[in-house]
């Protein structure tokens, strides 16, 4: 293999250090001259008609700049399925629907100024479970739709129902999964202006600037060619800004009217009730397999509830459907899907996306089928583990595939062969080991027409290098990552390279950051940059060495002849070798790349990633018999990224996935109850601390992905797939009860064990 | 957050009469830890705020001459979870002060304003009463002294009337022969409220496992901190066995009058009321966790 100058290397994050201290300035903290705070009036109610909404006393407020209800907007809808609009007119369909906005002076007089506006309803009757929403007299949520079922999907591969007579053993469970929030620490904002010509910029925290833009555009009639959106440093993302939320049209129509800046942050509160959450699903689900260790067949139904409007959220049942039809080889599976409008908090995306659920469904009963074949549940996945560069029934192209090693590699580091031994079996606290394994796209994956990003590599004539990438920087550390990208083709020390990443006046086209994608897609376009960029400098390096291309190669910040390396010119001087001469030129690269990947059809089918990443957890907890609390001891995590170009990243966002997915499986649970969240605050709605966390380790596997970026591959989201599966199988094993429902709070495993005996 | 007007007396008596001139709308901050948040949410929202930290002696922890401890209301968790009195007379108070909450919070929290904002759940309350505790109040008519157990009135609601600030809690001497436990059980290690906290103290005949006295209070479990009598009663001139401690913990089930909510059902709230008193009990004996 050969050796590489910076990919692979632990270059830390330059901006660690500001983060820590503080010194970062968030989207929160900006002020412009002029700028008003804003504040939105919401429903109180789930479901009601708005008779009249009086918003003259609100106006009549000193300090009250602009006011603003449905009847401000043009006639715009919005969303992933066109059903919402920025302000509510007609009726609420949730708690916290957005019914009118104040821009103000200040933070106080808007919220004064909200308690002025006076919203006359008449309440409807709501509807707050999916099941109760599809039945034909359930009230609608909206109307026009005719019915509440949003979408029916259905995915067959092999013969399902023949399978599940065939099979030796069949298992099957009911799964109850609850709502959880991506909980960023850095609440919702927007800061938008106009300037005199009319031209909008928007400060904002979004994941999907290039979206954003056309989203706004849409909602609001603005030529999207005059709004620019500009990244503030993010506070954490976790699939919180894949849509656009009514606030963000909200904040650019006070400031139209106003005819000033307007600033729009969430209160933590609000952040808790109108940002969008983990869609709670209910799942039935059957398993079968031979006794000689082959899975045989998956059979799944998921409702789904979206809340009262969609959102990109509602296509994690693609995502749920991949770890269904594809994870480990199964000849037949089917899943059916119903996603179902209720008067509910609206569901969107979670790190993860789906794969947390499915995942949670498919490992619990992998155990079971191994109890239930009398195998080792280790054994059983290795016997049925994706092999590299197969296709699936499912049509998904695996390449590297580095499932069985995962799997090797936890199993060794937790002790699993010896695990009964040594444990407490007496006394009310009790030790058990859990394994879980997950698929993850790693290579993009098409739910939008391009899955493409683009890179702009240019060098001024000292040899500084910027690259324009559509990449966004979550904290995930794509900047850096980009960075090394280019510094390894280049030959030039990554610490060196400046990246402008957050301008959508400045930086090519991106989809978003979201399904672990950046490190591949905007890795490419760095480097296909890059490498044009290399061809350029190379060309003249020729003239000046007198040496071919071929002969040449970038080290260090020089052209070396290679094998003479007296024989050399510095990088900046071949750049102005080029510029300063009759009809010379600048250098600039430009990469585009949008992945072989496809979108998944009507019939589920599709290689909807160009390369996919995977993993194995094993999990040790101790269970308290008389509690029902869980302790997670210890974690292992592995994880085929392809190759790792920074390997304290991998790490990272190993850590923090599994760190999360503790949270889905034992702690975080946003309570809705008839639609009202009751614990919307950090005290009640409870991630890990420090304390809580357990010992993390991560075990990088690379298996150099012929398509990646060096052979890299996505790990954004797969730390927290499998955690809540191995939690489950560890407490099974630790105490012989199955918990099929999320969060496992010790209540829950109380029953489970008093109903047990 | 409303507006409203505030005030920093240098003194008891005018932090006294500022309190009694606004009777209910005035509120005395401390570490603010509770009562900041609540006005933030729009859940209180006081017409005056009195701030009691330029009142000087609040804060501190004296040894009174018969041997106990004078702990004054403005003392931080942080001051009660290191100070020395603290940690050799009443350990368990020490060690409960030092895990509540987080370390940021702890600085700025008092014992006062765990008191006196009655949660049901405030963790200082059961090992408090447990020890015999007082409260000593100061208000319009001169100074009083009220048993801890019978301080609280309901969730959010103490014997304070209009005026009447908590100057300090008094700690009767240590008993010999005497060790405490509480147990805190919440779903996180930091960062959270009790689900339920069982505080139990049991002083045994010297020399024997024959129990002298007993306290047994339970929080969060009804709407102020309550003693579990007949739990005490059992245990009071019997040898702790192991019936004995699984009797005791079944009377302190029902005693509880837990209700549902977001931390935990009031099914699940009085079962482990059962499972910690039992556990509380046995903690005394030396059999782990720590003690008075
Ligand atoms: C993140 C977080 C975690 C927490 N964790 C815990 C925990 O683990 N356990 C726990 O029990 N609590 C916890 N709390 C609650 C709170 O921190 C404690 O109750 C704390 O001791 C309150 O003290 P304070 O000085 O901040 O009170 P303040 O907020 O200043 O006052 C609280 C109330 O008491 C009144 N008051 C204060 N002092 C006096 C006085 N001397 N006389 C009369 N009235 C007075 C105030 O008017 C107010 O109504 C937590 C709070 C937060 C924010």
């Amino acid at each position: 293999m050969c050796a590489f100058s910076y990919i692979g290397k632990r270059i830390p994050k330059p901006d660690a250090v500001e983060k820590a201290t503080g010194r970062v300035i968030y989207g929160h903290d900006l002020k412009v001259p002029r700028m008003l705070h804003a504040k939105v009036l919401r429903s109180p109610l789930p479901h009601a008609h708005i008779l009249h909404v009086d918003t003259s006393r609100a106006e009549r407020l000193p300090g009250v700049k602009a006011v603003i209800t449905a009847d401000d907007f043009p006639p715009r809808r919005f969303g992933f399925a066109k059903d919402r609009t920025p302000l509510t007119g007609d009726k609420v369909r949730r708690v916290g629907d957005e019914v009118a906005a104040v821009a103000a002076v200040d933070e106080e007089t808007a919220e004064e100024a909200l308690e002025l506006i006076r919203v006359e309803y008449e309440p409807l009757p709501a509807v707050f479970d999916p099941e109760e929403a599809l039945k034909p007299d359930a009230p609608l949520i909206h109307e026009e739709r005719g019915s509440n079922l949003f979408r029916h999907q259905e995915y067959v591969h092999g013969n399902p129902d023949r399978a599940l007579d065939e099979a030796d053993v069949v298992v099957e469970d009911v799964f109850e999964l609850g709502y959880m929030q991506p909980t960023p620490l850095e609440t919702c904002f927007c800061l938008a202006a106009f300037d005199p010509s009319g031209r909008l910029t928007v400060w904002s925290t979004t994941q999907i600037p290039f979206l954003l833009q056309r989203d706004l555009a849409e909602a609001l009639g603005i030529p999207g060619h005059h709004i620019r959106i500009i990244q503030t440093a993010i506070g954490g993302g976790f699939g919180r800004g894949l849509d656009m939320y009514s606030f963000e049209p909200i904040c650019v129509w006070l400031a139209r009217k106003a005819g000033r800046p307007v600033r729009l942050a969430f209160t933590r509160q609000e952040e808790f009730i109108a940002a969008e959450c983990r869609q709670p699903m209910r799942i039935w689900s059957r398993a079968g397999a031979m006794k000689d260790g082959r899975l045989w067949v998956r059979d799944v139904k998921v409702l789904l509830d979206n809340g009262a409007y969609v959102s990109w959220g509602t296509v994690t049942t693609l995502v749920f459907m991949e770890t269904v039809g594809s994870l480990y080889r199964v000849p037949h599976a089917r899943m059916v899907s119903d996603s179902v409008y209720t008067n509910n908090p609206i569901t969107g995306a979670v790190r993860g996306f789906g794969n947390p659920q499915s995942t949670f469904v498919v490992e619990t009963q992998m155990d079971r089928l191994a109890e239930a074949i009398g195998m080792d549940p280790l054994e059983f996945r290795l016997r049925n583990a994706n092999r590299p560069f197969e296709e699936t029934p499912q049509g998904i192209k695996v390449t590297s595939c580095g499932l069985k090693e995962c799997l090797e590699a936890v199993a060794e580091r937790i002790g699993w062969k010896h695990r009964h031994e040594r444990r407490p079996q007496e006394g009310p606290v009790r030790r058990g080991i859990g394994i879980a394994a997950t698929m993850n796209v790693g290579g993009g994956a098409r739910i939008y027409r391009s899955d493409g990003c683009g890179a702009i590599v240019k060098v001024d004539d000292f040899g500084q290098v910027t690259v324009m990438t559509g990449a966004t920087e979550i904290g995930q550390g794509s900047d850096v990552i980009v960075a090394q990208i280019v510094a390894e083709e280049l030959g030039i020390p990554p610490e060196t390279i400046l990246i402008v990443n957050n301008d959508t006046a400045l930086t090519p086209w991106d989809v978003g950051v979201h399904a672990s994608r950046t490190t591949f897609i905007a890795g490419n376009a760095a480097l296909i940059a890059a490498r044009e960029v290399k061809r350029q400098i190379l060309e003249t390096a020729e003239e000046l060495l007198e040496a071919a291309a071929e002969d040449l190669e970038l080290r260090d910040g020089f052209v070396v002849v290679r094998g003479s390396p007296e024989r050399r010119v510095p990088f900046d001087k071949v750049v102005r070798a080029r510029h300063f001469r009759q009809g010379g030129e600048v250098i600039v690269g430009h990469g585009w790349y949008d992945p072989p990947n496809e979108m998944v059809g009507a019939d589920g089918k599709g290689n909807i990633s160009a390369a996919y990443g995977f993993g194995a957890q094993a999990i040790e907890v101790e269970v308290d018999l008389e509690t029902g609390k869980v302790k997670p001891l210890r974690v292992i995590s592995a994880h085929d990224v392809g190759r790792a170009i920074n390997p304290m990243y991998v790490e990272g966002q190993i850590e923090g996935g599994v760190v999360m997915g503790l949270g889905y499986a034992l702690l975080e649970e946003l309570q809705v109850r008839e639609g009202r969240v009751l614990n919307p605050t950090l005290l009640d709605y409870r991630l890990l601390t420090a304390l809580d966390a357990p010992q993390i380790e991560s075990v990088i596997i690379e298996t150099d992905d012929p398509e990646g970026p060096f052979g890299a591959k996505g790990v954004g989201e797969m730390g927290t797939n499998p955690t809540a599966a191995a939690v489950a199988n560890a407490i099974y094993d630790a105490v012989g009860v199955r918990i099929t429902q999320l969060p496992i709070t010790p209540e829950r495993v109380l029953r489970a064990v008093e109903s047990r005996k | 957050m409303k507006g409203f007007e505030y005030y920093a007396p240098e003194t008891l008596d005018a932090a006294v009469e500022i309190l009694a001139r606004y009777g209910e709308g005035a509120y005395p901050v401390a570490g603010g830890t509770d009562l900041i948040p609540k006005m933030r949410y729009g859940h209180v929202a006081p017409q005056a705020v009195v701030n009691l930290k330029r009142i000087p002696g609040l804060n501190r922890i004296t040894s009174l001459e018969n041997g106990g401890l004078h702990v004054g209301a403005l003392v931080t968790l942080t001051q009660l979870s290191r100070e020395a009195l603290v940690r050799e007379r009443y350990p368990v108070v020490a060690h409960i002060a030092g895990k509540m909450a987080s370390a940021q919070v702890r600085n700025l929290a008092t014992v006062g304003g765990n008191l006196c904002n009655a949660a049901p759940s405030a963790d200082l309350a059961p090992p408090l009463i447990a020890l015999d505790a007082e409260a000593l109040i100061v208000g319009p008519e001169g100074e009083r002294r009220v048993p801890l157990e019978h301080f609280f009135t309901g969730p959010g609601a103490t014997v304070l009337g209009p005026g009447e600030l908590l100057t300090a809690v008094l700690l009767p001497p240590p008993q010999p022969h005497t060790r405490a436990m509480y147990i805190k059980h919440a779903h996180r290690e930091a960062l959270d409220i009790a689900i339920v906290g069982v505080a139990a103290l049991v002083r045994l005949a010297p020399g024997t496992a024959t129990c002298q006295g007993a306290r047994i209070v339970l929080g969060a479990v009804a709407p102020t901190p309550i003693r579990a009598r007949e739990a005490e009663a059992l245990l009071e001139g019997a040898p702790l066995t192991e019936e004995h401690i699984a009797e005791a913990g079944r009377l302190a089930a029902q005693a509880a009058r837990p209700i549902d909510d977001v931390r935990g059902s009031a099914w699940y709230r009085r079962k482990m009321v059962d499972v910690l008193t039992r556990r509380a009990i046995a903690g005394t004996r030396g059999e782990g966790g720590d003690l008075t």
